[in-house]
């Protein structure tokens, strides 16, 4: 940021300083200009008109051209290949859900993903295609205009690019040459034709620096309509960025550190009275704190307001949530728990699962060997588990005397499908060291009393205080009867021998606040009870915002590769700078088209090459810096 | 002559050496002044003293001792208490049993401190015939010498009050200050705690004050380079960077502050145009020659001596390539014929994992297709060894046929006739879509079938031998075997078997897998068509050099892996605040837990945090044109106090960039910076206190951290307590010392014998840090445990025992070809004491 001051100091309207560079005549004139009457055929009349305009409109004429080329390249054969590619696979998928208007879950914000579905609703497309890697599209989808939709994203890059060095005060043969550069880059060519969030994730990044840069020439007329403007701009332009994928967030640290940089001289600024200094403050936390949250938000709240039917992605929400969503089974749930319910227990913290089990053991040399309890995000039997009394107690022989559970009751939670009891020891966990390991044990007659767990009911959502446990609306913790410890999950992943599923333990802190020891019943199912009482169940956006939010975050850091898989996609960070590896985006069958993402090398090479010398300038100023200052002292 | 306008003022103005004829005041004499004295543009406080630790007054040797004698009364109090194996004395305590057998270990940690452990046990008269084995064992029946042992890091911990002592004095800071740090050091409850144990702690601080007092000597050197003391401070700090480093690696923290602070030096140099580039080039010369080629050479010479010692094969193989291991006695392999020809009985070693050889015996998978198991075993026998066959029946009776690159081969496993299978089930483990299960199938006259055909890829060959990269050779060609009918690697990872596949390593196959876990080697070889003088070929002598580096690079592993949570595991935000501390011991209604002393510990913190607010306070007011000129003195503590802050910050920010397990005793090294800082501050503040005020604020100070320590001190010491004095004690609800553990009253302790046998060994066993629960299970102690299920029940109803530890004994014996080979002791994956 140094250089951008030094560049034009104190002068806020350096374009006319630059003027006398372009309107040089030498510039523009054919060298063949002397030789003959004719130029390109034309009479020498055209050609000086030509010039003319040129010369008067070339501010407009080389961003126009250029832009155009940027929309030619990107657009050419567009629907040449007529499959699904790479991760259109994903992205065309989640698109499709909007539409149908399912709830879905996945690691990335809805932003660029809502898009895609906008895409997929003005191409006139319904839904019902599954994007499986490699299919061939049908003819009711419209690929073609999807893409085209996705790639007009990256086709803007060209004049942002142009525009941002503009400000910038380059010379317009460099602003020229790192255009070129954008446009005739190979690998923004690629990533911008099909349906995947990067061109819109480089576009928003594009205009935030765009933004950035017209916001700082603004600074000496603070509080001026454009730079409120552009200050306005550079925030809804991060919130963009960071609600495509949260990689926005770098930029959105570039933009900080800016902010931060220049709030520090301004307070270094003798002649700013303190109230203006107060209201820079403000302006910025308004403009690029509260303004991106915001923008952040909005996104999650349409993304909400589109999908209110039931689908996929609705175990990883809470069940409050999913009582709210259309097509949703809970209206069948019986309201308070008996011994003999068939139950799934939902945890309560910000992207909590459901407890779940499968015949699959702890490994020898981490656990006790006897099978696994986990936290779990999809929907299946195995999260079913029947409510049952202790061994000693008498059974109730009834069959029509239903026997409800109350707070502070003994209960033992059998595992439907394998029958073993949830049970835990003094084993330390597998990996969470410090707290016991739980495990399914047993079966409905063999087991001890390592098997029986207290219900101590937190409080329920419409009445103060409840005896019995209600599905849906009532928090309760399990406390092992023996051990005093709570059943908790908190979002420790488990390594592959447990399928990178939620770590379940049990605490031995007694800490009533924590929501990662709550629990709720979230399907309930015994045949002598009647349903509940229908009820309009709202969850707070607040909650599920973050709920999803975490659950998104959690799914990403799950999502370590396997290092003895070769991954041909991957590639890291240091690989990137040299561009020693490129990317195979399909099937690289002999007749089949192919596509890799591969840069243009001249244009990264000399990108890297810059920040390496720039690097190696700085290290020579300081030194020679320090030099100087023992001279002049 | 200057006038003053108040006493204060002429005690704050420095005395400037040049005013005054300067050959007048020769260099030794004493300048009887307050003042502070300015010689030749640098701040001295020549308050008595000349220049370094040589010019001590009378006085100052009189306080040392004293604190000396306090030390030593603090540390060494009850040294022989308790008198069983405590938290990590496992490990280093076994360490030390191990050197005397010179049997082979990996550990984490360079070998000095271990060394003068085992020194100490050596002349005690240790036989190194007890193993430490848990928590709790007891020391007297065995006649175990831990009282020399415990001594050596206790005496390292008593020198660490002088050296404080030294640093500051010789930095001129009053005695007053000096005396205070001392006192605040030897009464800090964790370093005791450290000190009296068999643990590296205590050695690591002892080097690390060493270095700060060698550093600050030279620093008071500057002024006369290349002098005899200039050069002999500047090496005594590269020996002993080079003793810290050796001890543990924490140690490379205070290398980088004694490199950050040399290159800020030679920065200013550089800054200097009295210093011409020749003397420049010398000044740096020298500091390379100090501060990187001593230290380098005394870290190497402690692995020399640690190789020197460990000359037998032992616990820590497994870690070792097989280069490595021939170095080790047990471990020799004949030389073996070089070409592999068809018909030939080999044995294939996993290169990545040194989990041994490619193994089959009679057992099947109790699922997937229940065929013979095949799996990786570490230790030499017959059921390693593979006939190498190609692809057809037909009977040969030519010379012998070697194999190439890109054959395909069959490998018959000779014990049972059976050939290495693969096909599309999932393995045993790891049941992903993309490893197939490897198994042994058919039978003696079987043909078999095309899954039993493998192609052998040479992908690395010895640069010595060309002929290797085309033929199949032993040792010298590195190679992949792919399975013909799918196309997947012959794979094997650090994945155990249960106990049906006896802890072996499981062998799969993997479609796309990454080249190292896939890479295979012949080791031995035999076939009788060769001639006998047919050329023979063993494995190449690693050098010293090689060891060194192998070794390093396993040690630096290991440590990175060690990412497992730990029940008293806390992080560096944690230390600061001494939020939780380590259960170290627990026997007999006893308790020892490392908790650091509160006042010292949140003193040295705050001092931390008051000098951070003063220095952004002066950067703030700066940028608001506020012109703030230090006084020289104020200059002076300024930079001596940054230096500390500089040290504590890289003694303990580092940490943050770990993700391996950490321990509040990770933080010892910042905190001696920290209290160092604390007697700076003191200074400062207190600088215009009246000397009587402020020997009474340091009396004060000092009265607090007593009581501190008295409260805390039944922990350290392992000396009885009781239930309602431990609860009163619990300051922070997150201390997590079990107060349980103690009787109501005191006089319990003199009724109850203390040897009484049923007293509860309780939950500190389960502190033993994980890896260790993995050591050494003999088949003797197999053979007796009765069936799996029941002991497991029986101990989950007992929840004052660990079931972990006694799971771990479980085998199931019925392994008749595996029953003679010792039972692989899985190598303890080392915990961080």
């Amino acid at each position: 940021m140094d250089t951008l001051k030094r560049r034009h100091p104190g002068m806020p309207d350096y374009q006319g300083s630059l003027e006398p560079e372009y309107s040089d005549d030498k510039l523009y004139k054919p060298t063949r200009q002397q030789s003959g009457n004719k130029w390109l055929g034309l009479p020498k009349e055209y050609r000086d008109e030509a010039l003319a305009i040129l010369k008067e409109y070339h501010d407009d004429i080389i961003p126009i051209a250029l832009t155009l080329i940027s929309f030619w390249t990107r657009f050419y054969l567009i629907s040449y290949a007529n499959f699904v590619v790479w991760d259109e696979a994903h992205f065309g998928k989640f698109g499709s859900y909007y539409i149908k208007r399912e709830f879905y879950f996945d690691v990335h914000p809805p932003l660029g993903k809502m898009l895609v579905g906008l895409a997929g609703i003005l191409a006139g497309y319904d839904g019902r295609f599954s994007f499986n890697s490699g299919e061939a599209y049908p003819d009711s989808v419209n690929y073609g205009f999807m893409r085209l939709f996705c790639a007009s994203f990256g086709a803007w890059m060209v004049p942002l690019t142009y525009y941002t060095a503009k400000e910038l005060a380059f010379s317009m043969q460099a602003t020229v040459l790192v255009t070129l550069m954008v446009l005739l880059d190979t690998a923004y060519l690629c990533i911008s034709r099909f349906i995947l969030l990067d061109s819109m994730l480089l576009f928003f990044t594009l205009t935030s620096v765009f933004c950035l840069t017209k916001f700082h020439n603004q600074r000496n007329e603070s509080f001026s309509l454009d730079w409120w403007l552009w200050l306005t701009l550079t925030g809804i332009s991060i919130g963009c960025v960071s609600s495509v994928k949260w990689v926005g967030l770098l930029v959105t640290a570039l933009v900080g550190l800016y902010t931060i940089e220049d709030l520090w001289d301004k307070f270094g600024d003798f002649h700013m009275p303190k109230p203006v200094y107060l209201k820079h403050w403000i302006a910025r936390i308004v403009c690029l704190i509260v303004l991106p949250v915001a923008v952040y938000m909005l996104c999650f709240v349409i993304h909400f307001a589109i999908l209110n039917h039931s689908g996929p992605g609705d175990a990883q929400m809470s069940s409050l949530f999913q009582a709210g969503l259309e097509g949703n089974d809970f209206h069948s749930n019986p309201l308070e728990v008996a011994y003999g319910s068939k139950v799934t227990i939902k945890n309560m913290g910000y992207g909590g699962g459901l407890l779940h089990s499968h015949v699959q053991t702890y490994p020898q040399g981490i656990g006790s060997s006897q099978q696994q309890v986990t936290c779990y995000h999809h929907k299946d039997s195995n999260n079913e588990w029947l409510v049952k009394k202790p061994r000693e107690s008498p059974m109730s022989e009834s069959e029509i005397e239903v026997d409800f559970v109350n707070n502070g009751d003994a209960i033992r939670l059998l595992h439907g499908p394998t029958g073993a009891n949830l049970h835990s020891h003094p084993i330390k966990a597998p990996v969470t060291k410090s707290q016991w390991e739980v495990s399914c044990y047993g079966n409905d007659t063999v087991g001890d009393h390592h098997d029986y767990w207290i219900v101590e009911i937190v409080d329920d959502l419409n009445e103060k205080h409840v005896e019995r446990i209600r599905s849906l609306t009532t928090r309760f913790r399990l406390r092992h009867k023996v051990l005093g410890c709570y059943l908790r999950a908190a979002n420790t992943v488990l390594p592959q021998w447990g399928f990178k599923q939620i770590e379940v333990t049990c605490d031995k802190r007694n800490n009533i606040e924590d929501p990662h020891t709550h629990w709720n019943i979230e399907r309930h199912w015994n045949d002598k009870l009647p349903a509940a009482p229908a009820a309009n169940y709202r969850s707070k956006f607040l909650y599920d915002f973050w709920h999803l939010n975490v659950a998104m975050y959690t799914s990403n850091n799950a999502l370590i590769p396997d290092r003895d898989k070769e991954d041909i996609l991957a590639s890291t960070p240091d690989q990137w700078p040299l561009l020693t590896v490129g990317l195979r985006m399909c099937g690289w069958a002999d007749d089949a088209i192919k596509f890799y993402l591969l840069g243009n090398p001249i244009v990264w090479w000399s990108g890297t090459a810059s920040l390496a010398l720039y690097a190696v300038m700085l290290l020579f100023y300081m030194a020679n810096g320090i030099t100087f200052f023992m001279l002049a002292r | 002559m200057m006038l003053y306008q108040s006493k204060q003022e002429y005690y704050e103005s420095p005395i400037h050496i040049d005013q005054i004829s300067t050959s007048s005041i020769p260099t030794y004499t004493r300048v009887r002044s307050r003042r502070p004295v300015i010689f030749d543009g640098h701040y001295s406080d020549m308050r008595g003293h000349s220049r370094t630790i040589f010019g001590l007054r009378m006085r100052d040797l009189q306080l040392m001792t004293g604190l000396l004698l306090l030390a030593v009364f603090i540390r060494l109090y009850r040294i022989y208490q308790p008198s069983s194996v405590v938290f990590d004395e496992v490990h280093f305590g076994g360490f030390a049993s191990k050197y005397m057998k010179g049997r082979f270990f990996m550990d984490v940690h360079p070998p000095l401190a271990k060394l003068l452990i085992t020194f100490a046990g050596l002349m005690g008269g240790f036989d190194g015939n007890f193993d430490f084995k848990e928590i709790g064992k007891d020391y007297i029946e065995p006649r175990v010498p831990y009282v020399p042992m415990r001594l050596m890091p206790a005496t390292l911990g008593v020198l660490v009050i002088p050296m404080a002592y030294l640093t500051l004095r010789q930095s001129h800071i009053s005695t007053t200050a000096s005396v205070l740090v001392s006192i605040l050091l030897i009464l800090e409850n964790g370093l005791i705690t450290q000190s009296r144990l068999i643990l590296l702690d205590s050695p690591l601080v002892a080097c690390t004050a060493l270095t700060v007092l060698a550093w600050s000597c030279f620093q008071s050197e500057q002024r006369r380079p290349f002098g005899f003391w200039w050069w002999f401070w500047m090496s005594m700090t590269g020996l002993a960077l080079g003793l810290t480093v050796s001890c543990k690696w924490v140690g490379l923290f205070t290398i980088a502050l004694v490199g950050v602070s040399t290159i800020r030096g030679l920065w200013d140099m550089l800054g200097d145009l009295r210093i011409t580039p020749e003397i420049f080039t010398k000044h740096f010369l020298a500091r390379v020659l100090c501060l990187i080629v001593i230290p380098i050479s005394v870290y190497m010479f402690f692995f020399a001596i640690h190789f020197a010692i460990l000359t037998n094969s032992g616990d820590g193989d497994g870690f070792m390539s097989a280069e490595f291991q021939q170095s080790l006695k047990g471990h020799q392999m004949h030389d073996v014929p070089i070409d592999i020809a068809y018909g030939s009985h080999i044995t294939i070693r996993h290169v990545n994992t040194q989990g041994g050889y490619l193994h089959s015996h009679n057992h099947v998978y109790p699922s997937g297709s229940r065929q013979q198991q095949v799996t990786l075993y570490p230790h030499k026998d017959e059921n390693n060894v593979w006939k190498i066959m190609n692809r057809t029946n037909i009977p040969y009776d030519g010379p012998p046929v070697m194999v190439k690159n890109g054959d395909v081969v069959r490998l018959e496993h000779v014990a049972t006739s059976k050939k290495l299978h693969s096909h599309d089930i999932r393995p045993p483990l790891t049941e992903l879509d993309y490893h197939n299960e490897v198994s042994a199938y058919g039978f003696a006259g079987f043909e078999g079938d095309d899954n039993d055909l493998w192609r052998v890829e040479i992908t690395e060959h010895s640069s010595s031998d060309p002929k290797s990269k085309d033929y199949l050779r032993t040792l010298h060609s590195k190679f992949r075997l792919v399975h013909l009918m799918t196309g997947c690697h012959l794979f094997s990872h650090k994945l155990k078997l249960p106990k049906w596949g006896f802890e072996q390593q499981e062998v799969t196959c993997i479609k796309g897998g990454t080249y190292p876990k896939t890479v295979w080697t012949v080791e031995s070889n035999k076939n009788d068509q060769l001639p006998e003088d047919a050329e023979k070929v063993n494995y190449k002598k690693l050098g010293f050099l090689g060891k060194f580096l192998e070794l390093n690079q396993v040690m630096w592993q290991t440590n990175a892996g060690l990412t497992d949570s730990h029940p008293y595991d806390s992080r560096p935000f944690d230390w600061i605040v001494l939020k939780r501390g380590i259960s170290f011991w627990g026997k007999h209604h006893r308790h020892i837990y490392l908790l650091g002393n509160p006042i010292v510990w949140w003193g040295g913190s705050a001092s931390v945090a008051i000098y951070l607010i003063f220095k952004t306070l002066l950067y703030v007011r700066a940028k608001r044109g506020y012109k703030d000129q230090l006084s020289e003195s104020e200059q002076f503590y300024e930079s001596l106090a940054g230096f500390f802050l500089v040290g504590w910050f890289l003694h303990w920010a580092p940490f943050f960039l770990m993700s391996r397990q950490l321990f509040l005793h990770h933080y010892f090294p910042a905190l001696y910076f920290s209290v160092l800082l604390f007697g700076v501050l003191f200074d400062i503040i207190t600088k215009f206190f009246k000397s009587r005020h402020r020997v009474l604020v340091a009396l004060c100070i000092i009265l607090v951290t007593y009581l501190a320590f008295r409260t805390f001190a039944p922990l350290a010491y392992g000396d009885p307590w009781t239930k309602s004095d431990c609860k009163k004690a619990k300051w922070l609800s997150s201390w997590d010392f079990d107060c349980n553990q103690f009787y109501d009253n005191y006089d319990e302790f003199n009724t109850e014998p203390t040897e009484s046998p049923d007293t509860k060994v309780d939950h500190v066993s389960s502190n033993v840090p994980h890896g260790k629960e993995n050591v050494a299970t003999t088949m003797g102690e197999v053979a007796h445990k009765a069936d799996a299920k029941n002991v497991v029940k029986e101990k989950a109803t007992n929840n004052n025992v660990t079931e972990m530890d006694t799971e771990k004994k479980e085998f199931d014996i019925g392994d008749e070809d595996d029953a003679d080979d010792e039972q692989f002791n899985p190598p303890a994956k080392h915990d961080e004491g």
